[in-house]
């Protein structure tokens, strides 16, 4: 990894970031209101906490995190817009020198809203389109909301912003992914974010929409020739840290100008922030409350960051703290176990993450696979999970293999 | 001054098969091939289309192109 190099987005981070610690990106939800009810949703977000941030301890808090060298900070809830005060947070945001963007599901982001937000700075939208038409609405439990999520998107690129789309892959979305390329090519969209549905908060209680590990053999390959597609149309796929990990289309999918460019673990805590409406803080927007590191109510954001253990995890973070298969990977140094939200969602712990792409090879060539079984449902709170076992059975089709002695292996 | 972050163990990408491997190996463990010699190929064949593309930019440069 080089220095910071000038053609690189803006939360890019470099190795010269990960030496000093810099919480490089930044995600701020900075309320939990929302006008969609998503099946997947992680923070169960509907009616905002009782105690968000008010509107001076939030202008307060975007200094602090222009002290820290943060350069891009993303706005998300709940929906952001639905708090009022939120286009005093993009000038703040834009004044202090960092840039500023919106992730929304964009029900209600009128033209209105988005003229406000780009006359204040706002950079870019991201909005949330997952899958066609029926798919979208069904899993943002709103009819209609795939026509509002499109409609913003041509706004906000009427009104000159840089625009994305994210999507979150599972069971219903993943055989769409290749006709909603086109729509969000169509749409003007210029970076398409991916994420696996990870198995927290709404998603906890419909395990039916996650995806099994197994359909990591049809996701990669997948996402390799939409990348490389896209590419060639002036699209660029950005998947999330919980896409991975190696397998022959590590190169394809995240190449970022470079081919030489791999996973290189998660880095909550090192170059990423998450915080929550009420000034909790955390190494990454999607961890549960046992990795908070505190409240900028009671603390400095710095004191926070460079003190609080419960963010520390991973710069802590050792082979010998990883289980089950990630324990002896053949990239275990490097990887660590791939997402730590991920993993800890499914096993209730980090440290072994059955949705890797070099495991189900691994699997696979010896005529096996990976299931996942709910043993354990969530108790229903924002960002809680349940708990997952791994089966390990016969892959289809595959003929005889030799199945473990003990068929649950890693529960 | 703040603890550091953890430093990324890097790897390196075998032009044989497109898979990323540990810069200790010298044999790939998904292919098989030399690593060293897949690059020196890898680099060579660069080389040679960098070659190509400038003498096609003359040519149409000739003809006003």
């Amino acid at each position: 990894m080089d220095a910071r190099r000038a053609d690189l987005p803006a939360r890019y981070a470099g190795l010269d970031d990960i030496v000093r610690r810099v919480p490089v990106s930044v995600v701020w939800e900075i309320t939990l209101a929302c006008d969609l009810a998503c099946t997947h949703c992680g923070s169960r977000a509907g009616r905002r906490r009782r105690d968000e941030l008010s509107t001076s301890e939030a202008l307060d808090l975007v200094e602090q995190i222009a002290e820290l060298g943060a350069r891009d900070v993303g706005l998300i809830g709940g929906e952001a817009y639905l708090r009022k005060d939120w286009i005093d947070i993009v000038a703040a945001i834009r004044a202090a020198g960092m840039n500023c963007d919106l992730q929304t599901g964009g029900r209600n982001l009128t033209d209105d809203r988005i003229g406000r937000a780009a006359a204040a700075g706002l950079n870019g939208i991201g909005v949330s389109i997952d899958g066609i038409g029926p798919t979208h609405d069904v899993l943002r439990g709103v009819p209609g909301s795939y026509e509002r999520a499109l409609d913003a998107l041509r706004r906000a690129s009427a009104h000159g912003l840089v625009t994305a789309v994210n999507t979150q892959i599972n069971a219903r979305s993943l055989p769409e992914l290749r006709a909603l390329m086109e729509v969000v090519i169509d749409a003007g969209a210029t970076n398409w974010q991916l994420a696996i549905t990870t198995a927290m908060g709404n998603a906890a209680d419909r395990p039916d929409l996650l995806l099994q590990p197994w359909q990591m053999l049809e996701l990669m390959p997948l996402l390799a020739e939409l990348a490389v597609a896209g590419r060639e149309r002036g699209l660029f796929l950005q998947p999330a840290s919980n896409i991975g990990y190696f397998g022959p289309h590590e190169s394809a999918i995240r190449n970022i100008l470079d081919p030489e460019i791999h996973f290189h673990g998660c880095n909550a805590g090192d170059t990423v922030m998450g915080i929550e409406a009420d000034g909790t803080i955390k190494s990454c927007p999607g961890l549960s409350g046992s990795y908070a590191g505190g409240n900028v109510r009671d603390m400095r954001l710095r004191e926070i960051w460079e003190t609080s253990e419960p963010i520390a995890f991973n710069r802590r973070r050792t082979v010998d703290d990883l289980w089950g298969y990630c324990r002896t990977c053949y990239y275990a140094e490097t990887c660590m176990a791939g997402c730590t939200w991920t993993s800890h969602a499914l096993m209730g712990r980090a440290g072994n993450n059955p949705m890797c792409h070099h495991r189900a090879l691994d699997f696979e060539k010896r005529g096996l696979r990976e299931r996942l079984v709910q043993v354990k449902g969530a108790p229903g709170r924002s960002f809680d999970h349940g708990e997952f076992e791994i089966v390990v059975e016969p892959m289809p089709g595959a003929g005889p293999a030799r199945v473990p002695d003990r068929i649950l292996v890693d529960g | 001054m703040a603890e550091s972050g953890r430093i990324p163990v890097p790897l390196r990408l075998c032009r044989g098969c497109r898979q990323f491997v540990r810069l200790e190996d010298s044999a790939c463990p998904f292919c098989g091939a030399d690593i060293a010699a897949a690059e020196a190929e890898h680099a060579a064949h660069v080389a040679e289309m960098r070659r190509a593309a400038e003498a096609l930019r003359a040519a149409l440069a000739e003809r006003g192109v």
